[in-house]
This record gives structure tokens, sequence and C-alpha cells, in this order.
């Protein structure tokens, strides 16, 4: 049975109705209770906190082809930066926030990766957080969405396809573009095509010659390179040897870059299931996963 | 002139191409001619290898040896002197050796007894029992009366207290341990010409010039591949341990019934304390000396069996456990054990946990430590052997040791 009673009017939440809250990521304008952007689809809580909080959060991208690891490491950044704070503490803002590091973190510790990150906007994994770093009194608040590959080539290759990624892309202060390593080194050069279009999409968002993409600090990540161990020794000789077009292109565009290799799994394997073979960590081990985030942050 | 430092390598080498040299003619067969070919080949690329390359500065190598740890000047060893061979070989961490049943009558009482304190100092005694390799909870079959399969009976056996560190494993190369073929598996004889440091010297992979870096005298050898630790051991006397073997020693299985056993998780007990072990977070993100986080050491005294570097065993991955049973390894892979300096879950450093790599992998966490089984361990036997020409020799020294 259903009981009908009536509602009482506030005049204060209707005035709240009234008042259009724009989207942090795009702009646009949402009603005050929307929890994702009509148009973008991004957390309306980034705004919210914005506004409440009177904060200015940065944004940074992780960025890169289907499969190259953007999860992982995020996931694991955000989970080593609040487990050990010696040179960057981070603090999540939001239960949104630790989505990322709990799916990543619990997915390595049964020894498995974590799922791919689906293709739809509103569906990622959005992370604010507070960035402490030592010596500097301020805070630092920030933003990082986990895109999907799948979603950035789309957009690349057909732009305005996912409203969530130009203006994101064109508000980070840097980026960091994530490489596969084993798919370098086994000689596919899908991941060099894939990141020169990148690079080339990146440069063409904003063509300032004194706030664009060129100035901006762009760190290319050669990850899984525990598979890889000569990355370690010299990620940049690497890179150069086995892509260089993306090398050179990145030398020309990008004044400000830097190449890194990180590794978060000791081993690798793999492990029968119906969709085929998954692979699988035999144990985690991070290895340079928080030096190209302290360059990157240390210049915004 | 070419300097050659390992004449033996070459001579190897040179047979082996000789040899299908010689099959080549007597056997008229292609195969054979394209074997020798490239047997020269390989003698020649090693000549050339050894040839003296000119140094960009003097200073700069200069700079660069003082920056690695010096031998300690250990007193060479006479062959033909049966006290200097003895001596020479209780220096050199080979007690194993002379206190085989086959050569332990060759010892004096003196000698003996030395042999016996070094073991007894360096290596952990661990009783014969069952262990079980899964973790707590997923060997649990329901039925009482059925015996797990993860279950394995162990002999009584010593493990090294201490992993092996760098200035025991200088002495190994020092003693030309990587031209002695005899003490390598045979099917990675090619591949030990590829076991060099980072200077091209034969040693483990982060040393230069066959050395270590200075101060590092106790930490654990990393850079080894699993042949490397395996030709180590042989070396030395003794074996890697089984997973079995080691597994025992960490969690100190009790029996709590005839099919029921209690054993931990971590040697200490069954609740992870990251003060007593260096892994991530807990430790200053290195490899540290072996002797440090004593707090964690084993009911039977072995030190640092979790956490600091993963340690080889002789097991095949993924041969004894179920959970890894279904894995597809893109190469075989030799079991490691223990975690490591950088290992991140706590799940991941258990005594039960396995993980894997390939047997040629020479990497910055992955060290070793030997056992020996105690039936290949000579038990005392006064009057035996030696120790009657011991009294011929020194009558009234003789009776003192009796005495």
């Amino acid at each position: 049975m259903i009981k009908e009673g009536a509602m009482p009017m506030d005049s204060y939440r209707l005035a709240q109705y009234a008042v259009q809250v724009p989207c942090y990521i795009c702009g646009v304008d949402n009603t005050f209770d929307a929890e994702l952007c009509r148009q973008c689809f991004a957390p309306m809580a980034l705004a919210h906190q914005a506004t409440t909080q009177k904060i200015n959060p940065r944004m940074v991208a992780a960025i890169g082809a289907s499969s190259a690891g953007k999860t992982v490491y995020l996931g694991m950044l955000m989970d080593m930066l609040s487990r050990q704070p010696d040179r960057l503490q981070m603090m999540a803002r939001g239960a949104f926030s630790i989505n990322l590091q709990q799916s990543t973190a619990s997915a390595l510790a049964r020894g498995e990766f974590p799922r791919k990150t689906p293709t739809e906007p509103d569906r990622w994994n959005w992370v604010h957080a507070q960035l402490r770093m030592a010596g500097k009194k301020q805070p630092l608040e920030l933003i990082m969405p986990d895109m999907a590959g799948e979603a950035l080539l789309e957009e690349v290759d057909h732009p305005h396809t996912y409203d969530v990624i130009h203006p994101l892309l064109s508000k980070c202060f840097g980026a960091l573009i994530l490489i596969d390593t084993v798919k370098l080194q086994s000689g596919s050069l899908d991941q060099d095509y894939f990141t020169m279009k990148l690079l080339s999409y990146l440069a063409e968002l904003d063509e300032d010659p004194k706030r664009g993409w060129s100035k901006r600090p762009v760190g290319f990540v050669l990850t899984k390179a525990d598979e890889c161990e000569e990355c370690f020794v010299d990620p940049s000789g690497f890179a150069q040897a086995r892509a260089p077009g993306l090398w050179r292109q990145c030398q020309e565009r990008f004044r400000n870059h830097r190449f890194f290799a990180v590794g978060v799994a000791g081993g690798c394997a793999y492990r029968n299931r119906r969709e085929g073979k998954l692979r699988v960590p035999l144990r985690v081990e991070p290895r340079g996963l928080i030096e190209p985030f302290e360059w990157l942050v240390k210049q915004a | 002139m070419p300097t050659i430092r390992n004449p033996w390598r070459l001579c190897f080498a040179g047979l082996a191409s000789g040899c299908a040299l010689a099959g080549s003619v007597w056997g008229n067969a292609p195969f054979w001619g394209g074997a020798a070919a490239v047997g020269l080949c390989w003698v020649a690329l090693e000549s050339y290898r050894r040839l003296p390359r000119p140094q960009p500065a003097d200073a700069d190598a200069g700079a660069a040896a003082e920056e690695l740890a010096e031998s300690e000047p250990l007193a060479p060893i006479d062959p033909n002197d049966l006290n200097s061979l003895v001596e020479g070989m209780l220096a050199r961490d080979r007690y194993a050796l002379l206190l085989r049943r086959q050569l332990v009558s060759n010892l004096s009482p003196e000698q003996f007894q030395q042999a016996r304190e070094a073991l007894e100092n360096q290596m952990a005694l661990a009783p014969s029992g069952e262990v079980s390799l899964a973790a707590p909870g997923d060997d649990d079959s329901g039925d009482d009366d059925s015996p797990s399969e993860s279950v394995r009976r162990v002999e009584a056996m010593f493990l090294d207290r201490y992993p092996v560190t760098n200035r025991q494993y200088l002495q190994f190369v020092e003693a030309g341990g990587y031209e002695q073929m005899s003490i390598w598996d045979p099917q990675v004889w090619t591949a030990v010409f590829d076991f060099v440091d980072a200077t091209g010297t034969p040693g483990p992979r982060f040393w230069k010039h066959g050395r270590y870096p200075r101060g590092e005298d106790d930490l654990p050898v990393v850079g080894v591949s699993w042949y490397e630790a395996a030709a180590y051991a042989r070396w030395v006397g003794k074996r890697l341990p089984t997973e079995a073997e080691w597994v025992k020693a960490g969690s100190w299985p009790v029996p709590l019934s005839d099919k029921k056993q209690w054993q931990r998780k971590f040697p200490w007990g069954d609740t992870m304390d990251r003060e007593r072990c260096n892994l991530w977070g807990s430790g200053p993100d290195k490899v540290v000396a072996v002797g440090e986080f004593s707090s964690g050491v084993s009911v039977g005294g072995v030190y640092q069996l979790i956490g600091n570097v993963w340690e080889w065993t002789s097991g095949n991955f993924g041969a004894a456990e179920s959970a890894s049973q279904d894995l597809l390894l893109p190469v075989p892979m030799k079991s490691i054990r223990g975690g490591a300096f950088d290992t991140y879950f706590e799940n991941q450093a258990t005594c039960q946990f396995q993980s894997g790599d390939n047997p040629l992998s020479r990497k910055h966490n992955i060290g070793f430590r030997c056992a020996l089984g105690m039936c290949d361990v000579a038990a005392p036997e006064p009057g035996a052997g030696r120790h009657e020409e011991f009294q011929e020799a020194e009558p009234e020294q003789a009776e003192e040791t009796h005495a």
C-alpha cells in the first residue's frame, strides 16, 4: 500500500535548484543534485568540492594506449603515496577518490591485474586528492582521471567523440604518457604510432607558444619495464632505439619532457580463462613509480 | 698480445670445435661442418673480447677502483700440503666439503672440530618432519582423514643462517668458480660466458671488475642467476634448499595430531610485523646487511627468511602448489621464496608464498642461501682415520686432545 504525503517546499532548496553548477571539467551548467555532468560525465563532486572548499584543483593526465598500464600505475601510485608519506603525501578527497586505489590494490594482492577500464566516461575512476610535498607549505590539489585507452584512441582519431577528453587535456598542467615496454621490445610499432598520434593531438590542443603543450611538462613513462631490465638503465636510449618516431617527435614538439621506466610486477605469467589467456602478476614490487609523478608535480 | 684470462673456456670451445671439425671430415656431415665453424667463430669472438682496450682515463679507472672492495688476503693453498688445503677450505667457508663422510677421515681432531664449529655457527638445523607448502586455509579439504596434497616429508637438514653475502661470493669468484665447469650444470655451459658483471668480468651482474662496491661485504649477493647460485652451492659442498626444506625452516611446523599440524605464516608467528623484516615501507628501500632485522629470526635461528632478498630454491615454479598449476609460464621458471625489500603486499611475503623467475634472470632483489642434508655430514668418530696418524706424529698433543 502506498501512502501519500505532502513534502514541504523549502524555499532554500528551490533556490539551490535554480542556481546552475558548472562542471569543473567542461564548464557546462548542471543542476545542483546532478551526480555526473550531463555533457561530459565527469563527477560533479569535483565542482562541489571546489566551490565549498574554495580550492582550485589542478589537473594532470595519465594517458596511453589500451593496456599500457594506466590503471595499475595510477592506482599503485595513489596507494604508495597514501601509505608512505616520505617525499610526497597524498590524501584522497571524497570517497570516490579511493575507488581506484582500492580496486587496483585488491586485484594485485589477489595475484591479478585490475579489469580494463570501461570506455564509458561515467564508469571511469576519478581521483581528487590533496598532495603535500616535502619543503612546500601549501598543498597541491590535484584531479586525475583514469581514462580508457580505447576512448583516447577514438577521441584522437575522431575528435569530440568523448566530450570530456578535449577540455580535460586542455586544462591539464602536464601529462604522463604511458608506453608499453613489452610491446616495444617485441618490435611492435603500434605503441609508437599511437603515442605519436597522441602527441600530435596534445600539441594541437593548445599551440600558445608561452602556455601551450610545447612548454608543459610531459613525462614519458615506459611501463612494465620489470620485463626489460635494460630499460631501467637508460629509458631515453631505449625509447630512441625502439620507438624512433616517438622519440623524434617529442624532441621537436615538447621542450620539457623526460623519459622514465617503471615496473609494478616483478614477474608475469598467464592463466587460461574463458576469454583467453589472462596476464597475471607473480608478485608485486613497484619500481620507479614515484619519480615521474614527482618530477611532474614539482613543476605545477 | 691478447690477455687470456680464462684459458680453460677457450680450450673447451676449441676442443668442441675441433671435435666437430673432425666429425665433418670423417663423418662427411654438413651439420658437423657448420658446428665447427660456429665453434671457431666462438673462439675468435672470445679472443677478441679479451683484447686489452684503451681506457678513457687512468684517473677515472683509479677512482672507480677505490670504490670497490678489496679482497681479504687469504693464505695461498698448497695442493700438496694437506694442512694448507684444509685451512684454506675452512677460510673460504667450504667446511661442508670437509665434513663429508668420504673426506672427514683426513682431518685432524682440531680441524674436524673447527669444521663442526663453522657448521654450527653458520647453519641452523631443521629437524625432520612434515610440512605443508600451501598457505594456511588453502588446503583444507574438510576431510580430516585425507592427506593434503601439499604436505611434504622433509629429512633433517642444515640451512644457512644468513643469505650468501658478497664477501662469501667473492671467494668463489676469486677461486675461479666461473671457470670450473665441473660445478656448473652442463646445459648452461654456453650461458656461463654471459654471467659477467657490469665491466664484462665474470661475477654478479652489479659488480665491477670482479668486485662488489666497498662497504657492501655483508650485503646478500644479488644479480646472480639460479645457475650461479647452484654452482656456488656445489663449490662450498652444499646445495640449494628444496621448496619443502625452505618452508619448513621458516614455518617450523608443530604436529597437533597424526593428521594435523600447526605451522607459522611468518618465522616469528602468524601476524605480520614489519619491524621484523625488510619489506616495502618497513626498511630503507634497499638491500640491507644479512645480520639486520634480527628480531625476525626463525625458531631454528635462520635470519631474514622473510624480506631483504628473494631466495632461489631448487624447485620448479608451479610444480608444487595447486594455485600455480594452471599458470602458463613464458619460460620454465625456478621457485623463489621469502619476498624482498621491495615486496609490496604482506601476503606475498609469507613462508608459504611462492613466486618464480627465469633461472637465467640476474635481478637486483634475488639472492640465495644454501642447504646441507644432515645425512651428508659425518658424525664425530674419535680415533678414526687421520686421528691415528696425528697421534703417531705428535703423541703429546694428541693425548691432550683426547683428555
